[in-house]
């Protein structure tokens, strides 16, 4: 880690925005509560409008919050304009200044700074390097290609050294082959300069991949913190659990723990899970979140739910059997196609648990 | 942000300021009283002094110093009232006489006589009323021969009202000093952006000053009478047959002018943007040509053509009776110098509607004429209304050519011009060129309320680029022959006023001379140099007010906005004579005496030429993605840096397209500067107009055509940078 490196701690923060048409209060971000470690990278992940655009936005000083404190390495910053603080965005759009070129794009911080020429060029050199396009000093934004432009705006904010770097989206108007490799850099680049990086994205791929820990939002409100596979393994809620990953749900009731595993009891029939969310008690009704990859498929009869094999779809190494139950539609991933029985479509099946994996979710619908 | 430590200290400061401020005013409050006082009270004791005691030389006497002391009252006991058995009161004013008889019992009185009598004069702590005016009254003793002994008294009232209007502008002045310092002081201490602060708070200034605080003087006169409310001014001029007529008679014209105009406007844009006519660059350039031409040249060529020694009405063909002066020369003028107005509307409407819709109907074998009938006309509808409203309302605030033009017809323009300086009643001025927002008022609201509501669906797409072509053959050359006939009058107008130039005496005497351009540019001079400086200072700071006001209104989110937006734009909504009578108006007395300075031409300027500045500027950067400036603030450029290396590049062309309609609507001003001008700063327009009226043709056409020749330069130099900056234009917009 940098020795450089700050954190960034939320307390509370709130921001209410005036409906323009309603002239109702919406709460865009309500009560946002947490800290980002030093040199760590944080995703904001959500569906669209939950608010992560505007809380990324209250830490880089573009809006100010309606209620609440922003600290960054200590100093209270909740009031502090953009130019006021040591953090740098990378634009969704990027808003590379379209008249000048790349060399000047990417020296705009430095000349504002007054950092003196022999070294500035220095820097500027040094930073273009770092995202590959020395070549193209010259070039004018309007022509380069939407990477070449992405790396151009990373470049720009990097050369100023920020304490914080700030993306949003920076990745969703890349193809899909060209997200995959600057997600790598980004990454890369992060690690190597050790830097505290807020990444907001959508794309639960893409969050999973590369940040040390998820913040999970709906409406405004942060759902869940935690690892990627955490949030992946053990979710809190139905909301997280399928917006991370695919996923079935059972309806079940809590009976009780037995021996470190809970039981619960589905349709009659007693299930065993080993995780439990904190929130689902004893008598409770619930959810049981089973992953494509915790679930086995066996002869009619010998598991917990019986159901007929709608579809399968081969991915190469694995296969995904879509099967129809009075649950819905179950998807169960198998493994090593290979080795494994994979039943034809139309045949009769039930579905067993990988008790290990699966886990009690609080009822409710999210 | 207002922290409870923030707010102390700002409450303290404005603890401190307020105590200075007021310790400030009032002193100097006292001083003035002091000095005023001094010199009354000496003047006073003088003419006491030189009381004759023999009542027969007191007549003559109080005469005299009628004459030499004239105050508001003068009054003199021969014998001291209370102790002489036997006082006489000679009065010059019966105002005071009857107060004397009143009060004499009253302790100020009392006071006086009893100063008097110890041979002492007393000026009264109490202010009372004397006839119209409240005066403090001075008691001074009158003397026997040995001056040991009072044997009388003069009261003299001292008018007080001078000290009141001084104390009122003191606490005014003290009350504004606070605010200005609450204002600058709170943003400094409270905002996140003081610099962002400051601008508001400076075009709020601005505006309250040049647009609401003159308009508000022109509206308060037409509602006053000898200093009281009165609905006189607007009964009178509502009363008046004249005034009415003209208001009926500028209706009529924009009425019959606006209809012109659309419908040679929309034969033009017709055959630019649906027929396969050729020349359409040369079209386009010749029907926008008229809109920019200096005011009074199209006039003036009329009048060289048609006028009473017209070459065409006399020369060619002799008519007898004939007269251009009146409704028909003046919507021919008006049609020629407006209809690119509608034109210019109306082809940004055609190319918009998409041209398939019309490919559609053709398909479906549709004819032509069925298909404009039922496809193009609806959609272009709203549009033909609002290039017509347009032109009406232009027509209506026009000044230039009914001044040249009208002969007897009358127009309120004019009207209000000649209540003005002819007649030299400024409320009814004001209240005509008030009542010709009327109608303007009214055009807007329609515009506002109906068309702007129906023009979405006028855009049903992208301007595809491709042109039905919705003319026949017939068409075609029929449409073709009115335009060449509208394009060769056009250019013999200009042609005209070029002639005009090397004619020794149009009308009488058509023989070649280059004597006019000297003698032109010789008496011309100083007025061309005095305008050219002008409207290069105004240039400057109108563009850069407008750009920075542009960027408010699309950036920033502060109170009060839609307030701020809509005093910029009123100049651009209010005719011309009435912002030049608000002005005189305003500024015509300290503190503020601008009138007669070049300073008021420039704040014209830029006032009214904001609106069309901030316009642009708000066009340009609604297209340009926020987050470009967002980048900027990040990597850390203050306010002033981001609008000066990022915002003024990026709206560059609005910025240049700014600066060249104000230096060039500057130098063709007519309707507001007629009244500000002064024989120290004078207008070219104006004095383009003199030699017009003083049938000085030749030297007319010579200024004139040094004006059109430089609003050319101009705009060809504007094409020139703003082509330049037109690539950046498409990248900014990319996003
Ligand atoms: N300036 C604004 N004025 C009013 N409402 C706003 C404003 N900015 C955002 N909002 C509202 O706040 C909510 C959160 O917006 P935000 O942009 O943070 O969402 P987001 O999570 O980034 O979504 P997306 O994935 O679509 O970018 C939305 O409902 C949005 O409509
Ligand atoms: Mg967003």
């Amino acid at each position: 880690m940098n020795k450089q490196s700050v954190p960034v701690r939320l307390e509370k923060v709130t921001k209410i925005f005036k409906d323009p048409k309603t002239k109702t209060d919406v709460a865009a971000v309500n009560e946002a509560d947490f800290e980002i470690a030093p040199g760590e990278l944080v995703t904001l992940l959500g569906p669209s409008g939950c608010g992560k655009t505007t809380t990324l936005r209250m830490i880089g000083g573009f809006e100010l919050p309606t209620r609440g404190r922003i600290v960054i390495g200590g100093e209270d910053v909740t009031f502090l304009p953009p130019n006021g603080r040591a953090t740098a965005t990378v634009f969704q759009s990027y808003g590379l200044f379209p008249h000048l070129s790349v060399f000047d794009n990417v020296a705009y911080g430095l000349r504002v700074r007054k950092v003196e020429k022999g070294e500035l060029k220095r820097r500027v050199d040094e930073a273009l390097a770092l995202v590959g396009l020395s070549e193209l000093a010259g070039r004018a934004p309007s022509r380069l290609s939407g990477g070449q432009q992405q790396r151009v705006a990373l470049a720009r904010s990097l050369v100023v050294e920020p304490k914080v770097l700030l993306l949003d989206e920076p990745l969703s108007n890349l193809d899909a082959l060209l997200r995959e490799q600057m997600r790598v850099e980004i990454r890369r680049i992060q690690k190597a300069l050790g830097i505290t990086a807020v990444y907001v994205t959508h794309d639960r791929v893409e969050a999973m991949s590369l940040s040390d820990r998820v913040i999970v939002m709906k409406n405004g409100v942060i759902r869940q913190v935690g690892s990627p596979s955490r949030i992946y393994e053990d979710p809190d809620s139905k909301f997280v659990a399928g917006f991370v990953g695919k996923v079935a749900f059972f309806p079940v009731t809590l009976e009780g723990e037995d021996g470190g595993a809970f039981v619960c009891s589905l349709s009659g029939k007693k299930v065993r899970a080993a995780r439990r969310s904190p929130g689902v008690r004893s008598g409770d009704a619930a959810f049981l979140m089973a992953r494509p990859e915790s679930l086995r498929l066996g002869a009619p009869g010998a598991g917990v739910a019986d159901g007929t094999v709608s579809a399968n779809v081969y991915l190469g190494s694995s296969v995904e059997s879509f099967v129809s139950t009075e649950y819905g539609e179950i998807l169960v991933q198998i493994d090593d196609p290979a080795e494994k029985k994979v039943w034809p479509e139309g045949s009769r099946v039930s579905i067993s648990f990988n008790e290990a994996l699966i886990r009690v979710l609080p009822g409710g619908d999210d | 942000m207002f922290t409870k430590k923030k707010i102390i200290a700002f409450l303290a400061a404005l603890a401190v300021f307020l105590a200075a401020d007021l310790w400030m005013f009032s002193a100097l409050k006292g001083s003035f009283a002091k000095t005023l006082g001094e010199s009354q009270r000496q003047l006073a004791t003088a003419v006491a002094s030189s009381a004759p005691a023999e009542a027969e030389a007191v007549p003559a006497w109080l005469q005299a110093a009628g004459t030499s002391y004239p105050g508001v009252g003068l009054l003199y006991l021969r014998g001291l009232p209370g102790i002489d058995a036997e006082v006489a009161e000679y009065g010059r004013d019966e105002a005071l006489v009857a107060l004397y008889r009143e009060a004499a019992a009253s302790p100020g009185f009392a006071k006086g006589i009893e100063s008097a009598s110890y041979l002492e004069t007393y000026l009264s702590t109490e202010s009372y009323q004397v006839g119209a005016t409240r005066a403090r009254l001075l008691f001074a003793p009158v003397y026997n021969e040995t001056r040991d002994m009072a044997t009388g008294l003069v009261i003299v009232a001292l008018d007080d009202s001078k000290l009141a209007s001084f104390a009122g502008l003191a606490d005014s002045l003290a009350i504004v000093a606070f605010a200005l310092f609450a204002l600058a002081f709170g943003v400094a201490t409270f905002s996140r952006d003081p610099l962002t602060g400051y601008a508001i708070l400076g075009l709020f200034g601005i505006a309250a000053a040049f647009v609401a605080y003159p308009l508000f003087q022109a509206l308060k006169l037409t509602f006053l009478r000898d200093g009281r409310f009165s609905l006189s001014v607007w009964g009178q001029v509502l009363g008046n047959k004249q005034y009415l007529q003209a208001l009926w008679g500028s209706v009529k014209l924009g009425c019959l002018t606006a209809t012109y105009s659309t419908v040679i406007g929309f034969l033009f844009a017709f055959a630019v943007s649906r027929t396969t006519i050729k020349g359409k660059k040369l079209l386009t350039a010749l029907a926008t040509m008229p809109v920019i031409s200096p005011p009074f040249s199209l006039t003036l060529s009329i009048i060289l053509l048609f006028g009473n020694n017209g070459l065409v009405t006399k020369r060619l063909l002799n008519l007898e009776g004939f007269s251009i002066y009146g409704l028909g020369g003046l919507s021919l003028v008006q049609t020629i110098s407006m209809f690119p107005i509608a034109f210019l509307t109306l082809s940004g409407v055609l190319q918009a509607i998409d041209s398939t819709l019309e490919e559609a109907s053709l398909d479906l074998n549709a004819s032509r004429w069925g298909t404009f009938k039922r496809v193009t006309m609806p959609l272009a509808a709203p549009g033909l209304l609002s290039a017509w409203l347009l032109v009406f309302t232009n027509s209506l605030a026009d000044f230039a050519n009914p001044l040249l033009l009208a002969g007897s017809y009358r127009v309120l323009s004019v009207e209000s011009y000649i209540e003005v300086t002819g007649m030299n009643r400024l409320a009814n001025g004001s209240a005509l060129s008030i009542l010709l927002l009327l109608p303007t008022l009214t055009a807007f609201f329609i515009q506002r309320s109906w068309v702007s509501k129906r023009s979405f669906v006028v855009v049903t797409g992208k301007p595809s680029g491709r042109l039905s072509d919705l003319a026949s053959p017939g068409v075609r050359r029929a449409l073709a022959g009115f335009i060449i006939l509208v394009s060769v009058f056009i250019v013999s107008l200009y042609g005209t006023i070029v002639a005009g130039c090397f004619v020794k005496n149009w009308g009488i005497d058509y023989s070649f001379t280059l004597s006019n351009i000297g003698e032109a540019l010789t008496r011309g001079k100083d007025a061309l140099v005095s305008t050219l400086v002008l409207a290069g200072v105004a240039t400057p700071i109108a563009g850069i007010l407008s750009m920075i006001a542009a960027v408010l209104v699309v950036r920033k989110k502060f109170p009060g906005k839609r307030l701020l937006e809509a005093l910029v734009m009123t100049p651009f909504a209010i005719p011309g004579t009435l912002v030049g009578i608000s002005y005189i108006l305003a500024f015509n007395q300290p503190p503020i005496l601008l009138v007669g300075t070049g300073a008021i031409l420039v704040i014209c300027y830029v006032v009214r030429e904001l609106p069309v500045g901030l316009e642009g500027g708000v066009a340009t950067l609604r297209q340009i993605d926020p987050s470009i400036e967002e980048a900027a603030s990040d990597l850390g450029a203050d306010q002033a840096t981001i609008f000066r290396t990022v915002v003024l590049p990026l709206i560059r062309p609005a910025f240049i397209s700014s600066m060249s309609y104000t230096f060039v609507r500057s130098m063709t001003a007519v309707s507001a500067i007629i009244f500000l001008i002064s024989a120290r700063w004078y207008h070219i327009t104006i004095q383009i107009y003199n030699f017009s009226e003083n049938i000085r043709f030749g030297l007319a056409s010579v200024l004139s055509t040094t004006l059109i020749v430089i609003v050319l330069a101009v705009f060809g130099l504007m094409r020139l940078l703003v082509r330049q900056s037109e690539n950046l234009e498409k990248t900014v917009s990319v996003q």
